[in-house]
C-alpha cells in the first residue's frame, strides 16, 4: 500500500567489486547473488522499512564502479539525500581512492547529503585496512562509519535503518517530498 | 442544512448512500455480499477484474466503468487512486495477473477520457506507472513503460506544472544499461527504458512550462543512456535520416532514433546540454580511438540537428579537442586529440552548408588557434601531433571545400593575415616556422578547393600582397608551399602537373592553352609587376633548393599560360631576360643555381612562342636549346640539385654564346607585330635588390597597381607616371619637356581655331589625376598622349587620321633616341649625384603652409580644370598649381 510517509533517495557509490550491489540484494531481497556480474550503469531498487512506526521507503540507486560510467553515476548524486560511499576491506587500493570519491561527492552531490562511509566484507581473512584506520578517515571526513558484511548479512539492515533513522531526524523538512 | 451539507462534502457517505439504493446487480462480483455496501466507483472498478487472472479484463464491465468515468468525470480521480491501491496490494501479494489488469484498465480509461478531465486521473496513473517500475519484476516494469508511453502520447491542453519526471527518467536510464542474464529479457528492458526515455522527451520537450527536460540532471542520464545502447551495435551505417520503424525493435537502432528525435527538437540554447554528455561519453568510455562510432554519432547528429544550429555542433567539438582526457598518458592524450580532429573534419562539411558570415570564420579562426596550439606544444611524440596537424588542416580543407567560391578567398585571406613573417626577424623560432609551414598548407588545402575563375577575384589586391609578402619568407620550405599555392590558384586548365619540372619539350607536354581574357589583362596589367619582381626575387635567394627553383618556374609557366598575351609578352620575356642574366651575375648564387636558373629561362622562353605561336621566336629559341644541348647540356632541364663535375669553362658565365640575346629576342617579336617597347629597355629586375625585404607603402603599393615600373620611365611616352617613384629631379625634367610639348600643341590648336582641342587640353592638364585613380583607361590615354607627342613633333598637318594612325603605330625612331637620351641623364643623374644632392633635388620646393594653402584654393576652386584656359601655357599651371595627386598622396612629399 502506498502509504509511506517518507521517501529517501540512497545512493551507492565506490570502487568496482567492492559489493556495492550484493549490500543491496542483501537489503532488499535478503539474498548473497555469488558470482554477481558487474553493474552497468545504476541499478534500481526499493524498500520500505518502519522506523517509529512509520513507514519510510527508501529508493536505493545501486551504482557502477566502473570508471567509464562514471559520467552517469555522477548525475544520480545530486538528487541523493544519502550517499553510502563503499570500500572493501580486504583491498588497500578501494581504500585509497576514497578522497577522491569524495571530491567527486563534493562536486555532484548536494552539500547537505548524508555521507556514510562503509567498509565492505567483513567475513574475509585477509583484512588490509583494519577497524581504526577506516574509523579515522570517517571520522575526519565527518561521515558515518560501518564495516558491514552483505556475505554474512552483518550490519546490512543496521547500516540502512540507521540511514533512515538519521534521514527521519534530520529531514522534517525533506518530508513527503513525493515525486515521480 | 449543515446535516447535508455535511453528507455531500463527505463524499463517500455520498457515494454510500448512493450505492445502498442500487443494488449489486453482477453475480459474478469477486467482492460478494459485501459489494452492496461499496460505492458505486469501487463496485464498478471490482467487477472488472476476473476470478482468475488469465480471464482478462472482463470486457463488458470495463465498459460500464468507462461509461461511468465519462458521464461523471468528477468520480475519474477517486477511480484511479482505487484501481492503484488495488495493484499495489496485488503488486505485494505477488498477484501479478490482477496488476496487470489493472493496468490495462488503467490505460483504457487514459484513452477514453477526454483531456479536460484528465489532469485528475493523471496523478494516479503516473502513481501507477511508478509502482510497476519499482518493483523488480521485468515483466511489470516493460508493462509500465508501455502504459507510460502511452500516455505520453496523449496531447494534453491543461499542463500540469507540478508533475515532476525525476523518477522516471532516473528509473528508464536505469533500465537501458540493464544487465539482466537472458540477453532477449534483457534487450527488452533497454527496449523498454529507451522507449521510456522517448516518452519523456516528448512529453515535456514540446511544453516549456513542464518540467526543463534539458537540465543538466537529466541530459546526464539520457544521452549516456543512449549512446550506451548505440555503442553496442555490430556496425554503423549513417543514414541521413531513419525510415520510421525499421528495425526499432532492436535497442541500437531506437536508442539512435531517440537521440535523433532529442537532438532535432533541441533549440539553440540547448545544444550545448546534448553536446556536452556526448563529448564526456566517448571519453569516458574511450570511444575515440578507433573513432567510428564517434564519426557515426557525430554525424547523426549533425543529420538531426535543425540546420541553423550545426556550426555549435563544431564549435563544442572544436572546443574540446583540447579537453582532458580521461587520465591517460600523454601519448594517448595526443592520440585521442588526432582522433576528435579527424571526426571533426568528417562532420565539418555537414556544417559548412548551413554556416553563414561571422561563424564561419570563428569556425576557421578556432582551426587556426588549435593548430597554433598543437604547434606550441611542440612534443616529442612529433608523429602523433603531425597526425593531430593533419587532421585539423583536413578539417580545414572539408569546411572550406564546401562554401561558395567568395567565401573561400575571404578564409585564405584570414589565414594569410596569420602566417608569421620570419623575414623581419631573419631567423624566426623553430615553432614559428612550423607554423608558417602549417598555415601555409591550411592554405594550400583551401587554396586546392577554390576553382579560380576571373584572376582578379581569386587575387584581390590585400590578398596578392599578403601572398607575396609570405613569397619572401626565409624559410625555403615556406617558399616552396607558397608557391604551390601560387599554382592552385593561377591554374585553371590543370596545366600545373605537367609543369612540375622544366622542361625545353613544350610541345610534348599537351598543355592546354586558351585565349586570356581581357579581365585577366587588366589584372596582369595592375599586378604584373609586383608578381614578377616577387617572383624574380624568390630567384635570387642563396637558400634556394632545387625544389624552390622549380616550383617558382611551375608558377611562371602558368602566367605565361594562363596570361599570356601579346601584351604581356614583352613582359614574360624581359623577366626571362632577367632570370638569364641574374644567373651570370647574382654573385651570391651557387654553380648549381646558376645553372638552374638558366635551365627554367630556356624552359620558359621555349614555353612563350609555344602559347602565343611565335614561329620565328621558338627557332631561335630551338637553335640555342640545339647548341646548348652540344655543349652545355647542364644549362638545360632537367634541373639537377648537384653541378659538381663542371669544369671552369663550362661555367654559365664562360659561354655568353649560348645565351639568349636581347636584341635578337626583340627583334623576334617585332618581326611578329608585338610591342617591344619594354623588353628593349633596360631591365628593371636587379640583382642588387635582391636583399632587400619587400618593402610596402603606399608608394610601393601605387606603383605595383600603375604598373609603374622603372621599366616605363624609360618607356617613351609614359614619363608622368614616374613622377611618383622620384618626385624631384623627374618631373623636373618631364614637365620642361612636357611644356614645351604642350604649348606648341595648344598653340597650334589654338591657331587652328578648334574648340574641340581645347576640351582636349582640359582633359589633358588633369591627367596626372586620371593615373591615379583609373588605371584601367591608361591605354587609352596611352595612345593619345603618343598622339599628342606626334603632332607636336613637327607634322603641321594637324590633327589628321593619318597622324592618328602613324601615332598608333608606335613613336619614331628620333623619338625613340630623344626618349633614351632622356632617359640616359636621368639614370646617370641617379647613380651619379651624391645623396645630399638627390635630397635636395626631390625636396619640395614649397613651404608646408604655401602648399596647403594651395591645396584648399584647389579644392575650392573646383573643378580641376585649368581656369586659364588651354592658351596659357600649361608649364605654368604645374609650377603653380600644386599637381592634385599630391592630395591624395603627401607621403610622396615628405623627403
Amino acid at each position: 500500500m502506498e502509504d509511506y510517509k517518507f521517501l529517501f533517495k540512497v545512493v551507492l557509490v565506490g570502487n568496482a567489486g567492492v559489493g556495492k550491489t550484493c549490500l543491496v540484494r542483501r537489503f532488499t531481497q535478503g539474498l548473497f547473488p555469488p558470482g554477481q556480474g558487474a553493474t552497468i550503469g545504476v541499478d534500481f531498487m526499493i524498500k520500505t522499512v518502519e522506523v517509529d512506526g512509520e513507514k519510510v521507503k527508501l529508493q536505493i540507486w545501486d551504482t557502477a564502479g566502473q570508471e567509464r560510467f562514471r559520467s552517469i553515476t555522477q548525475s544520480y548524486y545530486r538528487s541523493a539525500h544519502a550517499l553510502i560511499l563503499v570500500y572493501d576491506i580486504s583491498c588497500q587500493p578501494t581504500f585509497d581512492c576514497l578522497p577522491d570519491w569524495l571530491r567527486e561527492i563534493e562536486e555532484y552531490a548536494n552539500n547537505k547529503v548524508l555521507r556514510i562511509l562503509v567498509g565492505n566484507k567483513t567475513d574475509r581473512e585477509d583484512r588490509e585496512i583494519p577497524r581504526h584506520i577506516g574509523e579515522d578517515f570517517a571520522q575526519r571526513h565527518g561521515m558515518y562509519f560501518l564495516e558491514t558484511s552483505a556475505k554474512e548479512a552483518e550490519n546490512v539492515e543496521r547500516l540502512f535503518m540507521e540511514i533512515a533513522v538519521e534521514l527521519m531526524e534530520r529531514g522534517g523538512v525533506m518530508t513527503h517530498n513525493f515525486t515521480y | 442544512m449543515s446535516f447535508v451539507k455535511c453528507c455531500f462534502e463527505a463524499g463517500e457517505g455520498h457515494d454510500f448512500l448512493d450505492s445502498f439504493v442500487q443494488k449489486c446487480t453482477d453475480p459474478g462480483c469477486c467482492c460478494g455480499c459485501c459489494s452492496a455496501l461499496r460505492p458505486r466507483y469501487k463496485r464498478l472498478v471490482d467487477n472488472i477484474f476476473p476470478a482468475i487472472p488469465q480471464d482478462g479484463l472482463v470486457k463488458t464491465n470495463m465498459e460500464k466503468l468507462t461509461f461511468y468515468s465519462l458521464s461523471s468525470p468528477e468520480k475519474l480521480d477517486r477511480i484511479g487512486e482505487y484501481l492503484f491501491q488495488k495493484a499495489s496490494r496485488d503488486i505485494y501479494r505477488r498477484r501479478h495477473g490482477f496488476v496487470i489488469i489493472a493496468m490495462e484498465a488503467m490505460d483504457q480509461l487514459l484513452v477514453a477520457c477526454h483531456s479536460q478531465t484528465l489532469n485528475l486521473f493523471v496523478e494516479s496513473f503516473l502513481k501507477m506507472v511508478q509502482k510497476l517500475l519499482e518493483s523488480t519484476d521485468p515483466q511489470l516494469q516493460i508493462l509500465a513503460t508501455q502504459s507510460f508511453v502511452r500516455f505520453a502520447n496523449i496531447e494534453e491542453d491543461t499542463p500540469s506544472y507540478h508533475r515532476r519526471y525525476d523518477f522516471f527518467v532516473s528509473k528508464f536510464s536505469a533500465m537501458c544499461h540493464s544487465n539482466h542474464i537472458d540477453k532477449v529479457q534483457r534487450d527488452n528492458i533497454r527496449l523498454a527504458g529507451i522507449q521510456g526515455l522517448q516518452g519523456v522527451i516528448r512529453k515535456t520537450v514540446s511544453d516549456d512550462l513542464v518540467e526543463n527536460i534539458w537540465e543538466a540532471q537529466h541530459m546526464d542520464k539520457i544521452v549516456p543512456s543512449l549512446l550506451y545502447n548505440m555503442q553496442t551495435a555490430e556496425k554503423y551505417d549513417t543514414v541521413l535520416c531513419m525510415e520510421g520503424g525499421a528495425g526499432e525493435e532492436e535497442p541500437a537502432r531506437l536508442a539512435e532514433a531517440c537521440l535523433r528525435e532529442l537532438v532535432g527538437r533541441a533549440s539553440f540554447g540547448h545544444i550545448r546540454s546534448v553536446l556536452r554528455p556526448v563529448l564526456t561519453h566517448f571519453d569516458r568510455h574511450e570511444l575515440w580511438i578507433p573513432n567510428d562510432f564517434a564519426v557515426h554519432t557525430f554525424k547523426i547528429i549533425m543529420f538531426s540537428i535543425q540546420a541553423q544550429y550545426s556550426y555549435s555542433v563544431v564549435e563544442a567539438l572544436m572546443q574540446h579537442l583540447d579537453a582532458g582526457g580521461s587520465g591517460a598518458s600523454e601519448r594517448d592524450y595526443t592520440r585521442v586529440r588526432a582522433a576528435r580532429a579527424a571526426v571533426l573534419s568528417n562532420i565539418v562539411a555537414i556544417a559548412a552548408g548551413d554556416s553563414v558570415g561571422p561563424s564561419v570564420l570563428e569556425i576557421i579562426n578556432n582551426l587556426l588557434t588549435n593548430l597554433r596550439a598543437s604547434v606550441a606544444r611542440d612534443s616529442e611524440k612529433e608523429t602523433d601531433e603531425k597526425l593531430y596537424q593533419e587532421a585539423l588542416i583536413n578539417a580545414l580543407g572539408e569546411f572550406a571545400d564546401h562554401l561558395p567560391d567568395f567565401q573561400k578567398i575571404d578564409i585564405m585571406m584570414f589565414i594569410v593575415n596569420k602566417v608569421p613573417s620570419s623575414q623581419r626577424a631573419n631567423k624566426g623560432t623553430k615553432a614559428d616556422c612550423m607554423l608558417q609551414s602549417i598555415l601555409l598548407k591550411s592554405l594550400l588545402k583551401v587554396g586546392t578547393t577554390y576553382r579560380t575563375g576571373e584572376l582578379s577575384k581569386a587575387f584581390p589586391a590585400a590578398f596578392l600582397d599578403a601572398l607575396l609578402r609570405v613569397a619572401a619568407a626565409a624559410e625555403p620550405r615556406a617558399r616552396a608551399l607558397l608557391q604551390r599555392i601560387l599554382h592552385t590558384l593561377l591554374d585553371r586548365r590543370g596545366n600545373a602537373p605537367r609543369l612540375h619540372h622544366a622542361t625545353v619539350d613544350v610541345c610534348e607536354l599537351g598543355l592546354i592553352v586558351e585565349k586570356c581574357s581581357r579581365q585577366d589583362l587588366i589584372f596582369i596589367s595592375k599586378h604584373g609587376y609586383a608578381l614578377f619582381s616577387s617572383l624574380y626575387e624568390g630567384l635570387q635567394l642563396e637558400s634556394n633548393m632545387m625544389e624552390n627553383v622549380e616550383a617558382i618556374y611551375t608558377t611562371l609557366a602558368l602566367i605565361c599560360i594562363e596570361l599570356g598575351s601579346e601584351e604581356t609578352v614583352g613582359d614574360i620575356m624581359q623577366l626571362v631576360l632577367a632570370i638569364q642574366q641574374s644567373s651570370l651575375s647574382n654573385p651570391v648564387l651557387s654553380v648549381a643555381q646558376q645553372c638552374q636558373l638558366q635551365a627554367i629561362s630556356i624552359s620558359l622562353a621555349a614555353l612563350v612562342p609555344h602559347v602565343l605561336l611565335l614561329p620565328r621566336l621558338a627557332d631561335y629559341i630551338h637553335k640555342i636549346i640545339v647548341a646548348r644541348r652540344e655543349e652545355a647540356p647542364h644549362l638545360l632541364p632537367p634541373l639537377r640539385e648537384e653541378y659538381d663535375d663542371l669544369p671552369p669553362a663550362k661555367m654559365p658565365n664562360k659561354l655568353p654564346y649560348l645565351m639568349m640575346d636581347q636584341m635578337a629576342l626583340c627583334d623576334m617579336l617585332k618581326a611578329h607585330g608585338v610591342d617591344v617597347s619594354r623588353l628593349s629597355a633596360a631591365s628593371p629586375y636587379s640583382a642588387g635588390n635582391v636583399a632587400l625585404p619587400h618593402r610596402h607603402s603606399w608608394l610601393e603599393a601605387g606603383a605595383a597597381q600603375g604598373r609603374d615600373s622603372l621599366a616605363e620611365i624609360t618607356a617613351p611616352g609614359t614619363e608622368l607616371d614616374s613622377a611618383n617613384s622620384s618626385p624631384g629631379v623627374q618631373r623636373q625634367t618631364q614637365h620642361d619637356d612636357l611644356d614645351e610639348e604642350y604649348r606648341m600643341f595648344t598653340e597650334k590648336y589654338n591657331h587652328n581655331h578648334r574648340p574641340a582641342m581645347q576640351n582636349f587640353g582640359a582633359y589633358r592638364s588633369d591627367n596626372d589625376f586620371w593615373h591615379w585613380g583609373h588605371q584601367d583607361s591608361r591605354s587609352s590615354e596611352h595612345d593619345m598622349r603618343r598622339d599628342r607627342k606626334h603632332t607636336s613633333g613637327g607634322s603641321q598637318s594637324g590633327v589628321s587620321l593619318e597622324a592618328l594612325r602613324r601615332a598608333a603605330g608606335g613613336p619614331t625612331g628620333a623619338e625613340r633616341r630623344d626618349a633614351e637620351r632622356r632617359r640616359a641623364t636621368l639614370n646617370n643623374a641617379f647613380r651619379t649625384a651624391p645623396f645630399d644632392q638627390l635630397l635636395h633635388i626631390t625636396q619640395p620646393k614649397y613651404e608646408i603652409k604655401d602648399k596647403l594653402e594651395e591645396i584648399f584654393n584647389s579644392i575650392s576652386e573646383e573643378p580641376l580644370l585649368p581656369q586659364s584656359g588651354p592658351c596659357s601655357p600649361a608649364g605654368k599651371s604645374y609650377q603653380h598649381q600644386v599637381p592634385p595627386y599630391t592630395k591624395y598622396f603627401p607621403e610622396l612629399f615628405l623627403y
